[in-house]
Parts: structure tokens; sequence; C-alpha cells
């Protein structure tokens, strides 16, 4: 893990400048600091509130203490199918993914050839290329394949589209790892698929864990390829869920009470997550950028 | 996955005494053994997910295709269509948009918050509530941004209970510029910290010497702060070409009816794809023609990383 980030006081305090656009500055970055809490609080308070009262004051806290609005999105909206599907396919592919490029990136790093250097930088080209410019293809490919409208199908397309930015992540990781100690399992006889098993992976776990977290987030949002690939409610994953909330209830007014409590059961366990493992997630996010 | 980093040069571990010594050692020798092994399962989901299909979309753009019937071969025919067609112009307009206005705005945003954060106390805490957005679910943060600024959402009771009246309306005539907003909102903290990251590496002296040579805070930023953090500047430049064409969701949220996409006026070139195929609009499942626009789009993420390249790469100070 490259950390690049430390505490340098710049200026000397002693000729700190007060200037009318530093404190300008300064309250912009505190604004938007509030805001951002602001507006997950009262998302939070909202989901807890009845949808009229929501409309009528959305500064206030009338109707409070609604937590029917749960249990409406929960049971009527099939949120409680859709947090299962998610859960399911989230946990396997991001599982499946790292296990599939953690020996990738291990050969990648450690062999210091031309073709392995030209490989990683054909990995790294995937991340450049959007989801759009492959979905049509692939459409064609899981219909071959019969696997439209099927949770396997989606589990296979989350777990290769994150090869490309698993590969690259963890190929800096095995890079960063000292060769000595692989040496020494190889001077004892160790196999080298035994060194990697019982010594290698041990030593990056840290960089498999942020490959994984990273993975479980980005996938835990993901709305376009389920958008186009699931359109049977039973198998909606949450964001669809979501999105299918929105569209529906646009008919008769939205049920706002109903809607946030399903956006909360959404960003929730990303905010936990995110208070868990904040700084290791910036840091993997930010890793390429910052050498 | 949120945007991810994007490799610049990917790194090649450096090479440390010892390594070079045994390069034909045992090890290297058996390293050589299981190369292939370990890297076929990856490599192999990615030729046949991610490098076959863009070949394929490539070829698909070339052809009228409905995704059932044979392809007929049109040539060129699709690429000139498009630049006819005022639904895609816009789309395309607005892709544009989105890289140079929201991206001009986002970074100048973040060199402020980076220039503000060094010197504040609590930086750490301040710096991971502004990055939260950026691992949100892109939609999530559109419901709320659209709540915001709906007809009688909270900024325009605000307005109200300010400055009387009713307030504009927001979402039917200023939407394009709520939506450039609300991007700049959801990125800037993640550009904040990799450029943080640029700065914090800048030895403090050469700021103690800035404040001896009595220079104006501009004269800092532009004499020492930019050409030092040059080469991660370029490097976020690059992030951010790559992530502002692949924006969907946020866009496609601010749909105007049940079961349709929102306006084409506000339509990315990503909207564009899927509205001409899976978008349930008329006419649908123009694969030919949708694989030509995503691949005129991928053409424009090829030259600008190449141009941004060449154009930030400076002489690297040394410090």
């Amino acid at each position: 893990m490259t950390t690049t980030t430390q505490v340098v006081e710049a200026a000397p305090k002693a000729r700190r400048e007060r200037q009318p656009m530093r404190a300008a500055g300064l309250a912009l970055v505190w604004l938007l600091v509030a805001f951002n809490v602001g507006v997950l609080l009262w998302m939070l308070l909202a989901a807890l509130r009845e949808h009229t009262a929501i409309f009528r004051e959305p500064w206030g806290l009338s109707g409070f203490g609604e937590f029917g609005n749960f249990v409406r999105a929960w049971v009527d909206s099939n949120f409680g199918q859709a947090v299962l599907n998610t859960i399911i396919l989230v946990a396997g592919a991001s599982v499946v993914v790292v296990l599939v490029c953690a020996p990738a990136s291990y050969v990648l790093s450690k062999t210091r050839t031309r073709l392995s250097g030209a490989t990683a930088v054909f990995f790294a080209m995937g991340i450049g290329i959007p989801v759009q410019v492959i979905v049509i293809p692939l459409y064609s490919l899981m219909q071959e394949l019969g696997l439209i409208n099927n949770l396997f199908g989606l589990f296979l397309l989350y777990v290769a589209l994150s090869v490309p930015f698993t590969v690259f992540l963890l190929t800096g990781f095995f890079g960063s790892l000292p060769d000595e100690i692989e040496e020494a399992a190889a001077i004892d006889g160790a196999g080298s698929v035994r060194t990697f098993v019982q010594i290698v992976l041990p030593l990056a776990r840290n960089g498999l864990l942020t490959a994984l977290m990273l993975n479980v987030i980005g996938l835990w949002n993901e709305t376009f390829i389920a958008l186009v690939f699931i359109q049977k409610p039973e198998l909606n994953t949450l964001s669809l869920s979501l999105l299918g909330f929105l569209q529906t209830q646009q008919y008769a007014g939205l049920d706002y009470g109903t809607l946030f409590a399903g956006v909360s059961i959404l960003v929730l366990p990303m905010v936990a997550v995110y208070v868990w493992l904040g700084r290791r997630i910036i840091e993997g996010l930010t890793v390429g950028a910052v050498k | 996955m949120a945007a991810p980093a994007v490799p610049v040069a990917v790194a090649r571990p450096a090479r440390r005494a010892g390594a070079g010594a045994a390069a034909s050692g045992p090890l290297a020798r058996r390293r050589r053994q299981i190369f292939w092994p370990f890297l076929l399962p990856a490599l192999v989901l990615y030729l046949v997910f991610f490098i076959g299909p863009t070949l394929a979309s490539v070829w698909i753009s070339f052809h009228r295709w409905n995704g059932i019937s044979a392809m007929e071969p049109r040539g060129f025919q699709n690429y000139l269509l498009l630049l006819d067609d005022s639904i895609f112009l816009t789309s395309f307009a607005n892709t544009m948009i989105i890289l140079f206005g929201v991206g001009a705005t986002t970074f100048a945003v973040s060199f402020a918050f980076t220039m503000v954060l060094r010197e504040m106390r609590g930086k750490k805490i301040v710096r991971s509530v502004l990055f939260f957005p950026y691992i949100v679910a892109p939609l999530v943060l559109s419901i709320l941004w659209g709540f915001l600024f709906s007809s009688d959402g909270l900024v325009n009771k605000a307005w109200a209970a300010i400055a009387g009246g009713t307030g504009p309306n927001w979402l039917s005539d200023h939407l394009f510029l709520i939506v450039a907003i609300g991007l700049v909102w959801i990125n800037t903290g993640f550009y904040t910290t990799v450029i943080m990251a640029g700065v914090d590496r800048i030895p403090p002296e050469l700021y103690e010497d800035c404040s001896l040579a009595g220079a104006t805070a501009w004269q800092r930023f532009r004499y020492v702060t930019l050409p030092l953090s040059w080469d991660v500047v370029a490097t976020a430049a690059v992030i951010w070409t790559i992530s502002s064409l692949k924006i969907f969701e946020f866009i496609y949220a601010f749909g105007g009816t049940p079961n349709d996409m929102p306006t084409p006026e506000i339509w990315n070139s990503a909207l564009f794809v899927y509205g001409n195929t899976f978008g349930n609009r008329v006419p649908q499942f123009q694969f030919g023609y949708a694989s030509a626009a995503a691949v005129a789009t991928l053409a424009v993420i090829i030259v600008l990383v190449v141009l941004l390249r060449r154009l930030m790469r400076r002489e690297a100070v040394q410090f």
C-alpha cells in the first residue's frame, strides 16, 4: 500500500495569511461538509416520515416515526428479495474476482519480462473501455448462452467486468512485496504454488482485502449492466428495485417516505463500510493516481 | 466500478538489490513454470468479455443489425447518419460539456479545496466527508439531487423562505445545469484527495522560501504548487476523461415519465447507446447504429488520453 499522505504543515503558522480568499474557501469547504452530512441525515429522517408530510414541509420533522415505510419497501416493493439477490451476487462475484485475479497479478508483478509488462498494460487498457461500448456484443453473447434474465449470467458479467481494475490494483500490491521471503521458501523446497498460497497470499492480505472491498462497493452500486440483462422483477438487484419503484410510483405521485426507506437500505451498508474502512477505501481508489 | 484509478504507467516494481541475482535462480525458474497457469483464468475472462466484445462492437458498427436477423453490411453509413442525428449531436455535445466543463470546474474547486485543507485542522475528517459521495450509488445521489431541486423540494422551500416567491423551476428549465452541478458535487472529494496527495509531497521548505521572498498566494500556487504536483494532475485528468464518459445512472435516474428515459436534451453518449438499444424507446434494438455511437465515443477517449499525455508531459521537476 503506498501511503503518500503525510501531514505536512506547509506554511509556517506564524505567517498564516488571513485573507478574505482563504476565509471564503474555508467557508465553502465547511458548507460542503455540512451539506454532505445534512443530505445523509435528511435522507434517513425522511425514510421515517409520512410521505405527505415530507411533501408539505421538506425541512420539517412532522409525521416522524413512520416505520411502516421500511415494511412497505421491504414487502410490497420486493426490496427484501432484491437485497438477498444483491448480497449473494456481490459477495460471490467479489470473492471470485479476487481469487481469479490474485494469481494473475502475482505472476505479472514478479516475472520481469517484456511479455509480463505488456500484459499488465493490456489488462489496464480494459479500465478505459466504457461498458456501453461492449454491452451490445455482450448481450448477444449472453443470449447465445441463454443467460439473459439469469442471476448466474449477471454474476459472470460482474466477475469479468471487474477483472481489469482488480488486476491493476493487485499487480501494484504484489510488486511491493519483498522477494527475499519467497526465495527463502524456494530454497527450503516449497513449490511455487505452495509458496504463493501459504506465504505470498497471507503477506498480501491487506491488498486482497482492499481489492475485495472496492469490488463490493462497485458492484453493490452497479445499475447499468443489471438494467440491461435483468427484466424479471424477482431477479432484481437492489438498485433495480429502487429504479423500478421510482418509475412505477410516478403514476400515483411518489411515495417519498417509502422511496427514501429504499434509498436508505441501499446506502446504509455503504455508510457502515465507509466508517469502518474509509481510509483504506480512499487509498485504494486513489492509488493509481498517486504513485 | 466507481471510476477506478488509471495506470498512466503501470508500475513496474523497482528492482531491488538481489532481484537481479535471482533472475536465473531456482525461484525464477519456478515462476516461469507457473506463469501461464496463474495468468490464464483472468486472461480468458478478459479476452472473452472485454477485448472480444470491443472488437465485435467495431465490427457491428459497420452493419445494420437488430440483434436477431442477419447483419447487413452498411460500411460507414451508420457513422454518417450519426452526424445528421440531432439527438446524437446533442448527446455528444453534452458528453463534451461534462468532460471539459464539469471537469474544469471540478479541478478548480479541488485545487481550491486542497489549498484550504492543507492548513486546516481536522482535514482528514473533512476529506473523508467530501469523498463519501464518490462511493454512494450514483442512482441514489441522483434521486436525492432531484428531490432537492424539485419544484417544491428543499431548495425552493428555502428560496421561498429567504427570497420569497416560488423559486425557479429547476428541473424543467435548467435540468442539464443541475445535472452538471451534481456531477461536480460527487467528484470533488475524489479529485481533492488525489491532488492533495500530490501537493502533500512538496517539501515544506519551498513554501518557507516563498514566504521569505514575500510571494503572494497566487505566486506560490503558480510557481511551486502547480509545477510540483503536475504529474498527479495529469494522471487525474486521464482518470476524469475515462470516468466522465462512463457516467450513466446519475443522468438516467432523472427520468421524466414511468419507464421512460429522461429527455434526450440531457443525454450523454452512454444514454444515447442505451436509448437506441434497450431503453424501451422507439426505434429500439438498433445495434449497428448504437455501436457506431459507442465506437465513436471510444475513439474520442483514445484520442484524448493520448493527447492529454502528450500535452501534459512536461519536464519533470526534480525535488
